[in-house]
């Protein structure tokens, strides 16, 4: 008896500095990267790739890391917070001046033999960046909203100019979501949106652009500070809006533009953008309910999708694991949600809370959009499947993002000992 | 370092106002977190409290409203992903697996072509050959149909103006051309013009054209082999073609590991057969310019390796086109000489004479009396020279060969009994066929044994060849063993499949060879037929210096209704050299040459003494005996003066440009027919009797 409590002393000793930490959360995210490392491994039999190797590696890295960082205060960063978007800048503008280019886009930097991909950590630059001011004050004034926006700016844009513009819009997601969760008017979020609404309905439909106008006027009544200044320009932003959404259009650069409408039609160009929609959907059908197998998937195995042990790693799930399998997923996926809304819910401070939210923000919109462009429902935006794609930045940025999440969780109590 | 809204901020009226809105100051204690652990929490945390830290700090706490639309995006997002995957996985699956394996797998079957047929020499008789089906899809044109049309028609040697008005038919999918060469195709696709399809499937060409089409056949459209070995030795022609299902890699490439074996090792492997297209060719042009000559209705020539049973030649006439079959008369696809019976005569005599010795019933120096005429059962007997030569007295077994006594073998016959008799033609396996690798073999027709020993009239007929029907290959078979020292071998026409190197990677697994007789009888019966060669009938086919054996036979034709045909007859001509080491024995049958000249020694054994000279020439074959031993044969010769003229006149001139005789040198015995001597008008009446009243 004595033995056994002198153990379970022993073992809280050891657990010490992670005593609060939410091990639910980190099992589920976990369960993903072994999940991720198999289907990588799969995808890549028959090619004699290696990388699911690299994916255990960083792995294990990335949960040593999440862990180093739960048992370390969170509220530090706040003293740093310049400094890491200042470094978080730096490093995307090195991506610009000496990154190494591919599909015609910057993305790396090399580093001591190491690839390193600015553009994923800066995804958790700005989470605290953002964090950190929010949290100062809630979000009550469109000022306010202006200085959040003008700060998300300049990695916004430095990565948009890489071009990246999938891992641009999660920035936009990430921004989006703290400040709502900041108290942001919701209304704001949609006049915040209406420009890029009216612009794709005014190519679509002119009646239902004019309409949208129209609520535009509402909503801006009833939530700017300047009435009747407010919802004239909300008004005529919209209206000019139409007609340069078309200019905007001829900005993007021509795989862009094709990524953007393809899914709705891949027939349309079946070899060229749309064969990659085409394939996913296919081998996801061939999935059938309970999936053909791992390592048995005939799409999968013939290398029939581009790209599918990083952004199409979710059609080799669900050719080989089928519709269970896929469902599995999204139910972890669906649990971390859970755990992120809990965390945030119970942080100690309003930073804390703002960093699960951003994290959960980065999260839900990663894997809305990749799911949701393997099954058709979104466009092809280069965005990877957090902790199943393979991408060895990728996966390091989840985990730390996860790390702080923890660290949120392991510190959520004002008091301790 | 500490978070907190400033007071003056979080007491502002806007932002007062903001909480009251919602009606929704933000709980510490949120709903999510269940209540025992959330209690335990506050338990363990309570004892110290670190002083600095504000106990009033305010937090960012979302209104239910704003939590509530958190959750609804989170299930939105979810929901629409898992009605996405149903809607895949479950609803479009059974349609969407088909399109994966659609592409996945790829259908070798019209791609494999056939295995190459050569002869021995390696000269290819059948070859599968790509071709491409062109298609027109003027929707696609870039530039206008007329000039899609010009650049077109030299090509497709067909009129623009066709072409333009094919055009105009239809927006997609006309046919042009099934059969475009690999050349034109080439030149096709350097105009570089957008909406035609040119789509790549393998034909069959037979280089030879008809000359090997009664042994190697045709395919139909469906590329199965109809007749001849395309369709015997379909099994080795085609490659197994069901087991081709390849899968294929996203870029196209064929995956390697599910390549089966027999697609990587068959390629070089081509069906070779026995026969020599050499000689093929001269025996068709022979049999070709004598069944002109006599306009007769059908005609083969077959050379056979006797102790082999590999056919060198085997040309049936009239024949078809392979490369256009479905021009020709379906009555010619096939190969009569295999498929149809007929009544040997007269070439089956020394088959009855090689009986008679196996059996011990006669001895080679045995004498028989010749009546010239007799009756058996009732029916009247006669030598076909009856009316010219009446009887001609005692004979030996040499004589009666050598002038196709058709009593005489009655005679010789006689001296067995009509079952053991009847037991040797079911040993020669007549009723029974070769096992020739050629379809549609029929096999020969004999009367039951109960009627053979019942009527002294069937062993009779028998005798001389008549009354039982056998096919042309049967009776090349059965000289076949005369020749070898006794030995039934198979005929056959396929050697076997050969790799490129010419080694031989599989043969035909032919039956044993029976023996029938012994040596002795056979060298004795070859013996006397090279007499009738020498003296006798066959005279038309000697060949100076080589020594051969041989038997005419004209024979009259049964006639479907029963009895015979008064003018339509059967001319045919058998013959084995070299006699001192048999080799080779040929057959040639002439169905219905026309003309009161139209004999065995006239119009089938000239074919025969041509075709062996071009054997002679091809495998070399040196004389066995001095030039001028011809004269003695020709001084021997009492019954036709003026052959050895003709004779000469042959070996003057070779070629066979012209007809080879002009007029008869022997009238062929008939038993029942007067008219084979052409210098006798009147037939006898009571072979006529005969004739239209027998039902054998």
């Amino acid at each position: 008896m004595l033995k056994q409590n002198v153990s379970r002393i022993r073992w809280r000793f050891l657990t010490a500095p992670w005593q609060e930490a939410d091990w639910f959360l980190l099992l589920l995210v976990l369960g993903l990267t072994v999940l991720g490392s198999l289907m990588i491994r799969s995808v890549g039999l028959n090619q004699d790739w290696i990388d699911w190797r690299q994916h255990w590696i960083i792995g294990v890295v990335g949960v040593l890391l999440a862990l180093a960082i739960a048992q370390w205060r969170y509220e530090v960063m706040l003293r740093w917070h310049w400094l890491i978007y200042g470094i978080t800048n730096l490093l995307l503008l090195a991506v610009m001046v000496v990154g190494t280019t591919e599909l015609g886009a910057q993305r790396w930097i090399t580093i001591g033999g190491f690839n390193i991909q600015p553009s994923e950590f800066a995804k958790v630059g700005l989470i605290i960046t953002l964090a950190s001011l929010i949290q100062k004050r809630l979000i009550s004034s469109v000022a306010q909203v202006a200085r959040i926006l003008a700060v998300a700016a300049v990695p916004w844009v430095l990565v948009f100019l890489q071009p990246d513009l999938g891992t641009s819009l999660v920035f936009g997601a990430i921004t989006f979501g703290m400040l709502y969760w900041g108290n942001m008017n919701p209304g704001w979020l949609v006049l915040l949106f209406s420009p890029l609404i009216s612009a794709i309905l005014f190519s679509a439909s002119l009646h239902v652009w004019f309409v949208w106008v129209g609520i535009v006027g509402i909503v801006a009544w009833r939530s700017l500070p300047w009435r009747l200044v407010g919802t004239i320009s909300a008004t005529t932003i919209n209206l000019i809006a139409g007609g340069i959404g078309h200019l905007l259009w001829e900005l993007l650069h021509d795989y862009q533009r094709d990524r953007l409408i393809l899914f709705l039609d891949p027939h349309r160009d079946p070899l060229g953008g749309g064969y990659h929609l085409i394939q996913s959907r296919i081998a996801i059908g061939a999935g059938q309910l309970f999936g053909q197998g791992l390592n048995q998937g005939t799409q999968t195995q013939l290398n029939f999708i581009p790209e599918q042990h990083t952004d199409f790693i979710f059609s080799a799930i669900g050719e080989e694991l089928g519709f269970v399998g896929a469902l599995v997923v999204l139910l972890i996926f669906w649990l971390v949600c859970l755990r992120l809304v809990i965390i945030a819910q119970n942080a100690k401070d309003n930073f804390g809370s703002l960093l699960a939210i951003g994290v959960l923000s980065m999260l839900v919109f990663q894997v809305l959009v990749n799911i949701g462009m393997t099954v058709g429902l979104a466009p092809v935006a280069g965005i990877p499947l957090p902790w199943l794609s393979y991408g060895r930045s990728a996966l390091l940025t989840n985990f730390i993002a996860i790390g702080l999440v923890e660290s949120v969780y392991n510190y959520r109590k004002r008091l301790k000992f | 370092m500490s978070t907190s809204i400033p007071p003056s901020r979080r007491n502002s009226p806007r932002h007062r106002t903001e909480l009251t809105r919602h009606q929704h100051p933000l709980d510490r204690v949120v709903s999510f977190t269940p209540k025992r652990k959330r209690a335990g929490a506050g338990a363990v945390s309570r004892p110290v409290r670190q002083p600095g830290r504000s106990q009033t700090e305010p937090l960012v706490r979302p209104s239910r409203f704003r939590l509530l639309l958190v959750w609804f995006i989170l299930t939105l997002g979810g929901l629409g992903l898992t009605i996405n995957l149903f809607r895949l996985q479950v609803v479009q699956a059974p349609m969407l697996r088909e399109r994966a394996q659609e592409q996945q797998i790829l259908h070798l079957l019209p791609f494999v072509p056939r295995r190459p047929i050569i002869d021995r020499l390696g000269n290819v008789l059948a070859i599968d050959q790509p071709v491409f089906t062109l298609y027109a899809h003027p929707i696609l044109f870039k530039v206008p149909l007329q000039t899609v049309a010009d650049q077109l028609a030299p090509l497709l040697q067909r009129p623009a103006s066709a072409l333009v008005s094919q055009f105009s038919q239809a927006e997609s999918g006309i046919l042009l051309n099934e059969a475009v060469s690999e050349d034109v195709t080439e030149k096709i696709l350097d105009l570089q013009l957008d909406g035609l399809e040119l789509i790549k499937h393998q034909q069959r060409l037979y280089p030879q054209q008809s000359l090997f089409a009664n042994v190697v056949g045709y395919v139909n459209v469906d590329r199965d082999g109809q007749v001849g070995v395309e369709a015997s030795h379909e099994e080795q022609l085609e490659r197994s073609l069901s087991a081709m299902q390849l899968r294929r890699m996203g870029n196209g490439a064929i995956v390697p590991e599910n390549v089966p074996d027999e697609l990587l090792h068959q390629d070089d492997l081509r069906l070779q057969l026995t026969l020599d297209s050499r000689l093929q060719r001269t025996t068709q042009v022979v049999l070709h310019r004598q069944m002109e000559h006599y306009g007769a209705k059908r005609g083969t020539v077959m050379v056979m390796d006797v102790h082999t049973g590999e056919m060198l030649a085997f040309v049936s006439q009239p024949t078809f086109d392979p490369n256009q079959y479905y021009e020709s008369d379906t009555d010619f696809l096939g190969n009569w000489a295999v498929s149809d019976l007929y009544e040997p005569g007269s070439t089956f005599k020394p088959i009855n004479v090689a009986i008679a010795l196996e059996a011990g019933a006669v001895q080679p120096n045995d004498s028989f009396n010749d009546e010239g005429r007799i009756t058996i059962g009732g029916w009247p007997i006669q030598n076909s020279d009856f009316n010219e030569h009446g009887g001609r007295g005692t004979l030996s077994i040499r004589e009666i060969l050598k002038y196709s006594s058709n009593v005489g073998m009655v005679r010789i016959m006689q001296q067995m009994d009509a079952a053991t008799y009847y037991n040797w033609m079911e040993k020669l396996g007549i009723g029974e066929s070769t096992q020739i690798d050629l379809p549609a073999e029929t096999v020969g027709q004999m009367k039951s044994v109960e009627q053979f020993t019942s009527a002294s009239i069937e062993p009779a007929t028998t005798a001389f060849g008549q009354g039982f029907s056998l096919t042309p290959i049967q009776l090349l078979q059965l000289h076949g063993a005369i020749a070898n020292g006794g030995k039934l071998v198979t005929p056959h026409v396929a050697r076997g499949l050969v790799n490129t190197n010419g080694q031989l990677q599989w043969q035909p697994d032919l039956p044993e060879a029976r023996s029938l007789f012994s040596l002795q009888t056979t060298q004795t019966v070859l013996d006397m037929m090279e007499t009738a060669v020498q003296e006798g009938t066959g005279k038309s086919a000697r060949i100076p210096g080589y020594r051969i054996a041989g038997k005419t036979g004209t024979a009259q034709k049964a006639s479907p209704d029963g009895g015979y045909l008064a003018s339509a007859r059967i001319t045919s001509f058998v013959g084995t050299f070299p006699v001192d080491t048999p080799r080779y024995t040929i057959l040639v049958v002439i169905d219905e040459p026309q003309g009161e000249d139209a004999y065995g020694s006239t119009v089938a054994a000239p074919i025969a003494k041509a075709v062996m000279e071009a054997l002679i020439t091809l495998e070399q074959i040196l004389p066995s005996q001095p030039i001028s031993q011809e004269s003695v044969a020709t001084d021997s010769n009492e019954t036709e003066p003026d052959s050895a003229q003709m004779d000469q006149s042959y070996l003057e001139e070779p070629s066979y440009e012209e007809p080879l005789y002009e007029e008869p040198l022997y009238e062929e015995p008939l038993y029942e027919e007067p008219i084979a001597d052409p210098e006798v008008d009147e037939a006898a009446p009571e072979a006529m009797e005969y004739d239209t009243e027998t039902q054998w």
